[in-house]
């Protein structure tokens, strides 16, 4: 995943967007990656791919990013797109509280099948119909912070949130990426040790294994 | 495992002594050059594509006569033909002009179009750059449809005429004898129309105006968010009145075929269907894109409505299994599609593998939408007329259009080499210039492939591992 270059290093991180249909999964992306809006996109079927290249805090990060159709009946092709995923954005729309729902079972399904190996940030989009607004801002955040995920409030018609969201998303990919390594490196460390361990282990167990079948 | 044994024998059996046939292999390796067919598989499809010929045949009209020369049809048709024969006759010594065409495809990227025309089974070889012939308006092929239709006409000659495309004229009814929905029999149809239209009108009342089910609930809910948003560049659909035909298509449609339901890109589906019907409403001059459907009269929306329901339902029967749960029926067929690009064009296949480019991320849609979200609606409806002229194999023919739409842009794919271009490619082919001259080349090509593959019933279901 990390490759070192000099100064800085580079990264290619997986992102999916998930969520219900038309709370602007797409709108979103599009104005991350192409800073363009349209009012009305059309419906996005299975998944799009789009990418985007950035630089934080000198690591070049490339984020490959599916954006995924809304509708239930795509959701068994789910996993396709969201495994092996660094991070998902996980979209509702603040007028529509099913929408919010579908992000909680999302984040279940993600939670169950990934652990935390996912970076995940919850997204309230539409935030310029504040008017019409159902799922308050402290609802959303409570439920972000006990799930462990990110929060933002975003306007992808009025470009409010949309950098930040994926900077945030970033960051923390990279926090991660940069933890697990240098574990990885502590491994590698105590490798000699470690791997004494695990014969041990096993022939531990293929003992156990013989006395109770006898 | 006695049909694998039956599909190996039969791979040594084509590519050894089946004589003329264009083996996978070969053909391969011509496309990849860029050029065109060799001088076996033309002579091979010259026999097979016997429609291609009939297009060829109004289109060469179009071609030969020159701007701005008046040239009476009868003459200019009897000339064409005779260049046809002479054509026939002479195309094994014809190497040089394609030659030209593959520089003329570097050199002018405009030109590429002709280019890939010049391509078309059985066409001889042609000028570089004419315009796009139109070949539905071509006045001989409205005639030969006009004496096919006075009289009931025999479904396969329908088929047979209406597969290299139908002038718009004749198209709505000639889409509603295709799809089965109108009786041949001359007596009988005016008696099914009257009957099936106030059938559909009775399901509308009944299930669309009533109380409905959470079930029901999610999918209007569904449908309601998603007409909307179709075709946004085509001020047509932003009209309520229309879409709010097309919610009750979809959603009666939806409650008549449970096992699926209404499913993302199925209204995509509608489309073509309502604008050919509608296009019999519309004056000449005026286009559809722009048209005020308010300006028809209450039982001609009725009519347009319910007919394109009633063409839908009898068009999806085919492929049901490409919308019930999973999607069985295009992850099957990605498969089927994966395979045959493995055996036909391997450099190509090896390529997207080793970018790790999988056939579902771009495939899908293509299946799932038939092409309708890859090409502009003109293409889409051309390309209809070949579906609808496919009849019962048209679920497999699709396969074969989308195999032979992949190929089509093989040489801008190997262009790229990282996952990133490949798939932006894959999910933004650049098709908007697209006209019905390139449809018929995509249909043309798939044709040969289901010619290819057709006594290999047992090519496509190999997934063991054998290959």
């Amino acid at each position: 995943m990390a490759s070192a270059t000099n100064g800085g290093e580079s990264y290619n991180f997986k992102v999916v967007l998930l969520g219900e249909g038309c709370v602007g999964k797409t709108s979103l992306v599009l104005r991350y990656v192409e800073d363009k809006f349209n009012s009305k996109h059309i419906s996005t079927i299975q998944a799009s791919f789009l990418n985007k290249k950035i630089n934080l805090d000198g690591n070049r990060v490339n984020l490959a990013i599916w954006d995924t159709a809304g509708q239930e009946k795509f959701h068994a092709l789910g996993p396709i797109y969201y495994r092996s995923s660094n991070g998902a954005v996980l979209v509702y729309d603040i007028t529509d509280e099913d929408s919010f729902q579908k992000v909680k079972s999302w984040v279940k399904e993600l939670r169950k099948m990934l652990g935390v190996d996912i970076s995940l940030v919850i997204v309230g989009n539409k935030s310029d119909l504040e008017k019409d607004r159902h799922v308050t801002l402290e609802e959303a955040k409570e439920y972000a912070e006990k799930v462990k995920a990110l929060h933002f409030q975003t306007s992808a018609k009025l470009n409010e949130g949309v950098e930040d969201m994926f900077l945030a998303l970033t960051q923390k990919m990279l926090d991660d990426a940069k933890k697990k390594k240098a574990q990885e490196n502590l491994l590698i460390g105590q490798n000699s040790q470690r791997t004494v361990t695990v014969v041990d282990d096993e022939a531990e167990t293929t003992k156990r294994g013989c006395c109770g079948s006898n | 495992m006695d049909g694998e044994n039956d599909k190996s024998s039969f791979w040594k059996k084509n590519v050894k002594t089946v004589p003329g046939r264009p083996s996978p292999k070969r053909d391969g390796k011509t496309s990849s050059k860029g050029k065109t067919p060799t001088s076996t598989s033309f002579q091979d499809f010259q026999a097979s594509v016997s429609d291609a010929w009939d297009m060829d045949d109004d289109e060469f009209c179009v071609i030969s006569g020159l701007e701005n020369t008046k040239i009476s049809k009868r003459v200019s048709q009897s000339a064409a033909i005779n260049v046809l024969n002479t054509h026939r006759c002479t195309t094994e010594v014809e190497s040089p002009p394609e030659e030209q065409v593959t520089t003329d495809k570097q050199l002018l990227p405009n030109c590429d179009n002709s280019a890939k025309v010049n391509r078309i089974p059985g066409r001889p070889k042609q000028l570089h750059c004419l315009n796009p012939p139109q070949e539905e308006d071509s006045e001989s092929k409205l005639e030969r449809f006009l004496t096919l239709l006075e009289n009931p006409p025999s479904l396969q000659e329908l088929c047979k005429l209406s597969w290299s495309g139908i002038p718009v004229k004749v198209r709505g009814i000639t889409w509603r004898l295709l799809s089965g929905y109108l009786p041949i029999n001359i007596e009988r149809r005016d008696g099914v129309l009257e009957r099936k239209r106030k059938d559909y009108w009775t399901l509308v009342e009944k299930y669309y105006y009533t109380e409905h089910d959470e079930t029901n609930r999610d999918i209007q809910h569904q449908i309601n968010i998603d007409v909307p948003r179709m075709n946004p560049s085509i001020p047509l659909f932003q009209q309520k009145t229309v879409q709010l035909m097309f919610e009750r298509i979809l959603f009666i449609w939806s409650i008549r075929h449970p096992a699926s339901g209404y499913v993302q890109g199925i209204n995509d589906l509608v489309t073509p269907f309502y604008v050919v019907f509608l296009q019999e409403f519309i004056p000449d001059s005026s286009s559809f894109e722009t048209f005020n459907v308010t300006e028809l009269t209450e039982d001609q929306r009725k009519i347009i409505e319910a007919d394109s329901f009633w063409c839908l339902s009898k068009f999806l029967d085919g492929i049901q299994d490409n919308y019930v749960f999973a999607q069985i029926g295009i992850q099957k067929k990605v498969l089927q599609l994966e395979e045959l690009i493995k055996r036909v064009d391997e450099p190509l296949h090896r390529h997207l593998k080793q970018h790790n480019v999988c056939y579902l991320q771009f495939s899908f849609r293509w299946l799932n939408n038939l092409l309708t979200r890859e090409l502009p609606l003109r293409c889409t409806i051309r390309l209809w007329d070949t579906y609808l002229a496919e009849n019962d194999s048209f679920a497999t023919f699709q396969l074969y259009v989308c195999a032979a739409f992949l190929l089509y842009w093989k040489e801008d794919l190997l262009q790229e080499h990282d996952f990133q271009g490949l798939l932006l490619l894959l999910q933004n082919l650049p098709t908007q210039s697209w006209t019905s001259s390139q449809v018929s080349v995509l249909v043309a090509e798939a044709y040969k492939l289901k010619v290819m593959f057709a006594d290999a019933p047992n090519h496509l279901q190999s997934n063991s591992g054998d290959s």
